[in-house]
C-alpha cells in the first residue's frame, strides 16, 4: 500500500480526470441504493425487508466502487496514457446493470426465481470483467501479433461453438429458438460472445491487408465494380460460415450483428458505397429466403406486425397464441406506463409472473424504461454514443490499419448490439435474444464487453506512448 | 405522516438520479471537447514544426536482398517499412513482411517499433517487440537487412 502511494505521488500525472469523471457514477449508484433501499420500506413496492435484505442491495454498490477505484489505482500505475473516458462510461452502464438485477432478482417469477442475490452475482461477473479488462491490457502489448494469428482466431471461435452447433443439429426439428451455452464446470459461458471478438479480429486483419486491392476493385459485374475473388474468398467464406452456423445455433440475433459488422467494416476499410449497396442487397434476399424456410422466423414478424395501439381480435388472438407475443406487448405496456420520468426504482412492475418474461437479460431495456422513465432511457443512450465516439477516435488516432479497423469494428459491436436489442424490445424489429451490453444480466455478455474494453484501452495507450513517447 | 414524508424522499431521489445520469454526461462532453482542443492544438504545432524528410536510414548490410549498401531512404515523422503498397519505404525482398517496421520521431527521439513481421525487427541486436527509442547512429535490422539510422 505504501509502494502505491508513493508511485502515485512521484508521478505528477495521476489519472485525476477519470477519478473525477468516476464521482458522478459512484453517486448515481449511491442515489439509487438509496431508493431502492427506502422503496423496500414501502408498503406499494413489490420489494420487501425478506425477499430483498438490505445487505443485499448494500454488497453490489459497494462492492462496484471499490472494484472501479482499484482499477483506477492500477491504470494509473501502469497505463497512465491509456484514454481517461471509456472506463467511468463503462462503470457506470454496469453499475445501473447491477443495481437492475439486484431490483430485478427477487421479483423474478418461478421456476427461475425468485433470485435475492442476482445483483450480487452480477457484480461478480463485472469485477471479473475489471479484472480480464486489466489482463487483456497486460497481454497485448503488441496488438499487431494478433493480426498474424488471424486464422488461428478464426478457428479457436468456432472450435468453442461446436458443441452449440451439434447441439443445434440435433435439436433443428424442434425449430425453437435457443441459446447457445457451453457448460463447464463452475460456470456455463455462451461462446458466441467470444466468436464476435474472434471475427472482428479476423476482418480487421484481413481487411488491413487487402484492403488496397479491395477499394480499387476490378472485377467488372454489369456498372459495378467488385473485388477480385482471391481477395473476397476468405471474406465471404467466413462470412457465410458464421452465418449458417448462427442459423443451426438458432442465435438470429448474432447473425444479424455479425452481417452488420462485416458492412460497417468492408465499408471503412473500401470505402466503396458499392460494396454496401451489394451486401444490403443480398442481406434482402437471404432474408426473404429464411422467412421461407423457417418458421419461427415468420413468427418474429408477425409479432412485429401485431397492432398494439388499437387493440383487435387479431392482435389478441397473437397475444394469446404465439409464443414471444406476451414479452413483446407487456414489454410495451411496461414502457408506456414509466412515462418520462419512470416510476422510480423498486417502484414499477417489471417482473414478476404476468410481467415481462425473462426481463432480466433481453427485456431490460424495458425495465429501465419503466422505472427511470423516457428521460433514463435518453441518458443511457447518450452514455452508448458517448463509449461509441470514444472507440472511433481511438480508431481515427492510431497509425496502423490493422488497429485503426479492429478499435473501429469492436467499437461497431456495441453500436449495432445495442440497436438491434433495444429496437427489437420496443417492437421496431423482430425481437432477436442478445444482450444489451453492460446492461443485461449475463456472464459471458459482461466479460466479452470487457475485453472488448480492454483492447480499445490498449490501443489507445500505444497510441499515446507513440505519440508523446515512452512513459 | 411517514408515508407522506418517504413518498416527498422517493420523488427527490427519483429526480436526483435523473439530473446526475444527465450532469455525468454534460461532465463527459466537456472533457471530451477539451481532449479535441487540446490534441487540435499539438497537431497544428507538429505540422508547422517538423519538417517533412527529418532523418535518413543508410544501408549498411543488404544481406540477402539485392539493395546496395549505401543506398539512403527518407524518414518522415512517421514511417513505415515493408513489402506491401501502404508502405512509405517499400522494400522488394522475402524476408521482409507486407508491414515490416514502424518508426518515428516523438520528443527529440526516434522511435522503432516491429509490426508483426516474420522476421522481427532489432535496434542494436535488442528485439523491438514493443517501441524502442533509438538515436543517429544505431543500428536497426528489419528482417535481414541493417540500417544505420542517420541525420
Amino acid at each position: 500500500m505504501a509502494q502505491i502511494a508513493q508511485t502515485i505521488q512521484r508521478s505528477p500525472h495521476y489519472r485525476w480526470k477519470e477519478l473525477g469523471l468516476l464521482i458522478i457514477p459512484f453517486l448515481v449508484l449511491l442515489v439509487a441504493m438509496t431508493q431502492l433501499l427506502l422503496a423496500n420500506t414501502d408498503p406499494r413496492s413489490s420489494l420487501n425487508t425478506s425477499n430483498l435484505p438490505t445487505i443485499q442491495g448494500l454488497i453490489p454498490v459497494f462492492g462496484l466502487i471499490a472494484g472501479l477505484l482499484v482499477t483506477n489505482v492500477v491504470f494509473s500505475i501502469f497505463f497512465r496514457k491509456a484514454d481517461q473516458v471509456l472506463l467511468p462510461l463503462a462503470g457506470l452502464l454496469s453499475g445501473l446493470g447491477v443495481l437492475m438485477s439486484t431490483r430485478l432478482g427477487p421479483d423474478i417469477s418461478p421456476p427461475d426465481g425468485p433470485i435475492p442475490d442476482l445483483g450480487s452475482k452480477q457484480l461478480e461477473w463485472v469485477l471479473l470483467g475489471l479484472i480480464i479488462c486489466i489482463a487483456t491490457m497486460f497481454i497485448l502489448r503488441n496488438i499487431s501479433a494478433l493480426a498474424r494469428f488471424k486464422y488461428t482466431f478464426a478457428a479457436l471461435g468456432f472450435l468453442l461453438l461446436l458443441p452449440s452447433v451439434i447441439k443445434g443439429i440435433l435439436t433443428f426439428k424442434s425449430n425453437a429458438p435457443a441459446r447457445d451455452v457451453l457448460a463447464i464446470p463452475f460456470f456455463s459461458l455462451q461462446p458466441s460472445e467470444l466468436l464476435k471478438i474472434c471475427i472482428i479480429i479476423f476482418f480487421a486483419a484481413y481487411l488491413g491487408e487487402n484492403r488496397d486491392v479491395l477499394a480499387q476493385g476490378y472485377l467488372p459485374l454489369g456498372r459495378l465494380r467488385l473485388p477480385p475473388l482471391r481477395q473476397l474468398g476468405p471474406l465471404a467464406l467466413m462470412l457465410t460460415l458464421s452465418l449458417l452456423v448462427f442459423l443451426v445455433v438458432r442465435e438470429l440475433g448474432l447473425a444479424l450483428l455479425i452481417y452488420g459488422l462485416f458492412l460497417s467494416m468492408t465499408y471503412l476499410a473500401s470505402g466503396k458505397l458499392s460494396y454496401v449497396l451489394v451486401s444490403l442487397a443480398i442481406f434482402a434476399v437471404l432474408v426473404f429466403i429464411a422467412y421461407g424456410i423457417l418458421s419461427y422466423i415468420r413468427v418474429r414478424f408477425l409479432i412485429v406486425s401485431t397492432n398494439v395501439v388499437d387493440w383487435s381480435a387479431a392482435s389478441e388472438s397473437i397475444y394469446q397464441n404465439v409464443l414471444g407475443a406476451g414479452q413483446i406487448v407487456q414489454g410495451l405496456i411496461a414502457l408506456s406506463s414509466g412515462g418520462i420520468l419512470g416510476a422510480g426504482l423498486g417502484l414499477g412492475h417489471p417482473a414478476g409472473r404476468f410481467f415481462v418474461p425473462v426481463v432480466q437479460s433481453d427485456m431490460v431495456f424495458t425495465a429501465f424504461g419503466e422505472e427511470l422513465g423516457l428521460a433514463g432511457l435518453f441518458a443511457i443512450i447518450g452514455i452508448y454514443l458517448l463509449i461509441i465516439y470514444r472507440g472511433f477516435r481511438i480508431a481515427v488516432e492510431s497509425t496502423d490499419a490493422f488497429n485503426q479497423l479492429l478499435a473501429a469494428g469492436l467499437t461497431s459491436i456495441f453500436a449495432i448490439q445495442t440497436f438491434i436489442i433495444a429496437a427489437g424490445n420496443m417492437k421496431f424489429i423482430p425481437l432477436t435474444g442478445i444482450p444489451l451490453p453492460f446492461l443485461s444480466y449475463g456472464g459471458s455478455s459482461i466479460l466479452a464487453n470487457y475485453i472488448i474494453i480492454g483492447i480499445l484501452l490498449r490501443i489507445s495507450y500505444n497510441n499515446a506512448v507513440e505519440r508523446d513517447g515512452t512513459t | 405522516m411517514p408515508a407522506l414524508q418517504i413518498d416527498s424522499f422517493l420523488l427527490i431521489l427519483r429526480l436526483l438520479l435523473i439530473v446526475l445520469l444527465y450532469l455525468f454526461l454534460m461532465q463527459v462532453v466537456i472533457a471530451i471537447t477539451r481532449d479535441l482542443r487540446k490534441s487540435a492544438a499539438s497537431s497544428e504545432d507538429a505540422s508547422t514544426r517538423l519538417p517533412t524528410v527529418i532523418g535518413h536510414l543508410v544501408v549498411v548490410d543488404s544481406g540477402p536482398s539485392n539493395i546496395l549498401p549505401g543506398t539512403r531512404f527518407d524518414l518522415a515523422a512517421q514511417t513505415n517499412i515493408g513489402r506491401g503498397p501502404t508502405n512509405t519505404i517499400q522494400i522488394p525482398d522475402n524476408f521482409i513482411s507486407a508491414e515490416h517496421t514502424r518508426i518515428w520521431f516523438r520528443n527529440g527521439s526516434w522511435y522503432v517499433q516491429d509490426a508483426g513481421s516474420v522476421n522481427g525487427t532489432y535496434v542494436n541486436n535488442k528485439p523491438a517487440v514493443e517501441p524502442i527509442p533509438a538515436r543517429p547512429g544505431d543500428i536497426v535490422r528489419v528482417g535481414y537487412i541493417q540500417f544505420k539510422l542517420a541525420q
